[in-house]
């Protein structure tokens, strides 16, 4: 088995492609909801769990949009949360310095009270990985504690009472501090894209997570088989003797050896199998294991003993056999270049680790591995003090309860502001024509002089809006442009940014438009989708809002519809606002 | 270099390499989005052990500007 620490990225892409077409294993469903971008988290993930042997199909859901997203979730196995403390409001890394005391109150209660909608939503999920808040990549050289990081804790706190049978909360910060946060963190598209990760992060995060799926699905690693000599203890037992072996921390070299027996130890005492596998006298070993002062492990702690002199493979081998175990579920310590070497070469499906020659790095590997023998399921004291913090929580529990999306909609007071000709945001809106790929019908690009020219123009109607709800503002985020050959008008161009997605603004805006062109007296409005590689989830826009479809061909549909026939969406929890219009008098060439 | 690139092209974009040629661009590949050039920009770094600034990533829009902000970057 590889270690998808040592392979590239774009080796990995190419494993998982050959993974895919000849993994025969059922496929599991993996949806991942984010509010950040997390593109090269899908890949990665995927190859590291088909390495496992799991046909992991991994889904990035739609960009923040961890909410409406949670409603829409029927098969999947596994749903993983990226919740980013950064952009619970877009900047809100920097911004928390100057919000009112009672705004953060009520971002905190309505962070709160989605997670109790996602997590409701999810009770079904077999299992959710959820990330706990993290505030370290924008607290890192705090000296005190800011405003943040305090943000960061309330709803960590929070989190720690939703302890449920089916979710698993992982503490992001460790694995940014596996490969330390220069390396875990890539600035350069946060502040363009809203991506935050490096592709090493993603690496260790998949492996960080990898027990716990492999635990959902029963594959979790059974049985921790063990060397003896320079793995249990330090010295060699056929050489040394009894009195020569050394694993206490009286001696230099003991002082590992006394922690790793206790890290196998605490393993065993969990339920997990211990076994011994090692070339030696049997009656030798046998004696260290009852008479040896210093031994925390003893003979009755292990379900299974293979101590003689043959090939380590067959023994491991009979080992599986006898305890009815899938070779995968072995894991095996050897300090020997030799056997570790072997067993790879011979049995791929044992999962071998080397006692590392540097021995003070030999207990940290040792809780690496006991990683791998993750259950869910919980011990009784985790499950006490979950019920000690449900309780608590109940006390606290925040009102704001959504039974659905549209309540959940309601509640952030959604406004557009809708503005027609609006000279001073020419900049923006030819930005928008020239960025935006998704979710655009026609994806005309325009330039700044072209969108001048438009707003000027009495033959034009250029609509933009901008979003907002009870937290602030989206910015400029949508474009429509129309043109009018009275008395039809054509809508040239309509688009919007992503983020913005999962709000039905944009049957707002389309019911705002119509409704403006029929004051000015338009009879009929035509439209157009013009196919791109990049916009296929809006091709049905016009069709769901039962504009008639008059052509349709491989690289664009035309549609019309009578203004009088149009149905409006009447979104009741958006509120329409008056933005700036110009005052360009043309109105009166309608009337002719 | 021009193959490895190609080949990360193929990794990255799910495409033939036979397929990536002089005028292969992001409006020839359907597959090459916003999110999947983040895709090709980090493989491309990890291959080369370089990194690219912030002007370069929103050129680097067909093979042939690869190829030379590649060359530029290793030499």
């Amino acid at each position: 088995m590889t270690d998808i620490l040592e392979l590239k990225y774009s080796d990995i892409l190419k494993l998982n492609q050959d993974l895919e077409t000849t993994l025969q294993s059922p496929d599991v469903e993996i949806d991942v909801f984010s509010n950040i971008i997390i593109a090269q988290l899908k890949e990665i993930l995927e190859y590291t769990l088909r390495n496992d042997g799991i046909n992991a199909k991994i889904t990035i859901r739609d960009y923040d949009n961890i909410v409406q997203e949670s409603y829409k979730v029927k098969n999947s196995k596994i749903v993983i949360i990226f919740w980013e403390l950064s952009n619970l409001i877009d900047g809100f890394h920097f911004k928390h310095c100057s919000m009112p005391d009672n705004k953060i109150e009520t971002l905190i209660e309505k962070v709160i009270a989605e997670i109790n909608v996602v997590l409701n939503q999810l009770r079904v999920v077999p299992l959710v990985i959820f990330n706990k808040f993290s505030s370290l990549v924008f607290s890192e050289s705090n000296l005190r504690q800011n405003r943040y990081e305090r943000v960061c804790d309330r709803l960590n706190e929070y989190l720690s009472g939703k302890i449920a049978k089916n979710i698993v909360f992982v503490d992001i910060d460790k694995i940014i501090s596996k490969s330390g946060l220069a390396e875990a963190i890539d600035l350069r598209y946060f502040y363009s894209s809203k991506a935050l990760y490096s592709i090493q992060f993603f690496k260790n995060y998949s492996t960080f997570i990898k027990p716990i799926i492999l635990s959902l699905l029963g594959k979790a690693k059974k049985v921790l088989i063990l060397d003896c000599d320079n793995t249990l203890w330090k010295g060699i037992l056929g050489e040394d003797g009894l009195p020569g072996i050394e694993m206490s921390a009286k001696t230099n070299s003991g002082v590992f050896f006394e922690e790793v027996q206790s890290i196998v130890l605490e393993l065993s005492k969990r339920g997990i199998l211990i076994g011994l596998c090692s070339k030696n006298n049997p009656e030798d070993v046998n004696e260290v294991l009852h008479f040896h002062p210093d031994m925390m492990i003893r003979d009755s702690d292990l379900v299974i003993k293979r101590i003689n002199w043959s090939d380590k493979s067959d023994n491991l081998k009979q080992i599986a056999e006898e305890l009815n175990i899938g070779l995968d579920s072995i894991v095996f310590v050897d300090d020997s270049d030799f056997e570790v070497n072997l067993i790879k070469v011979k049995i791929p499906q044992i999962s071998v680790f080397q006692v590392p020659k540097k021995l003070h790095e030999y207990p940290r590997l040792m809780r690496n591995i006991s990683n791998l023998f993750f259950t869910i399921t919980e011990s009784k004291e985790d499950l006490k003090r979950t019920e000690m913090y449900v309780a608590e929580n109940q006390r606290k529990e925040v009102k704001l309860k959504y039974d659905n999306l549209e309540r959940y909609l309601e509640s952030l007071h959604l406004q557009l502001q809708i503005s027609m000709d609006d000279e001073p945001s020419i900049a923006r809106l030819a930005q928008l024509s020239q960025k935006t790929n998704q979710c655009n019908l026609t994806t005309r690009r325009y330039s700044e002089s072209d969108i001048e020219l438009f707003v000027k123009s009495p033959d034009y109607k250029v609509f933009s809006f901008e979003v907002s709800d009870k937290f602030g503002s989206y910015g400029i985020t949508g474009l429509s442009i129309i043109k009018m050959k009275p008395p039809t008008a054509e809508i040239d161009t309509f688009l919007m940014s992503c983020r913005i997605l999962g709000r039905n603004i944009e049957k707002v805006f389309i019911d705002h438009i119509i409704n403006e062109l029929s004051k000015m007296g338009v009879k009929i409005v035509t439209a157009q989708y013009i196919k791109s590689i990049k916009n296929k989830q809006v091709e049905n826009f016009y069709n769901e809002l039962k504009f008639d479809m008059t052509l349709e061909n491989n690289v664009s549909r035309r549609y019309s519809i009578d203004i009088n026939k149009y149905k409006f969406n009447n979104i009741k929890y958006i509120e329409v606002l008056d933005g700036r219009k110009d005052n360009k008098n043309h109105v009166s060439s309608f009337q002719g | 270099m021009e193959e490895k690139i190609i080949k990360i092209m193929s990794a990255v974009f799910r495409v033939d390499e036979s397929a990536i040629n002089e005028s292969s661009s992001s409006d020839t590949i359907e597959s090459w989005d916003s999110l999947k050039h983040m895709n090709l920009i980090a493989a491309l770094e990890e291959e080369f052990k370089i990194e690219f600034n912030e002007d370069d990533i929103m050129n680097m829009l067909n093979f042939k500007l690869i190829k030379l902000l590649v060359k530029e970057k290793i030499t």
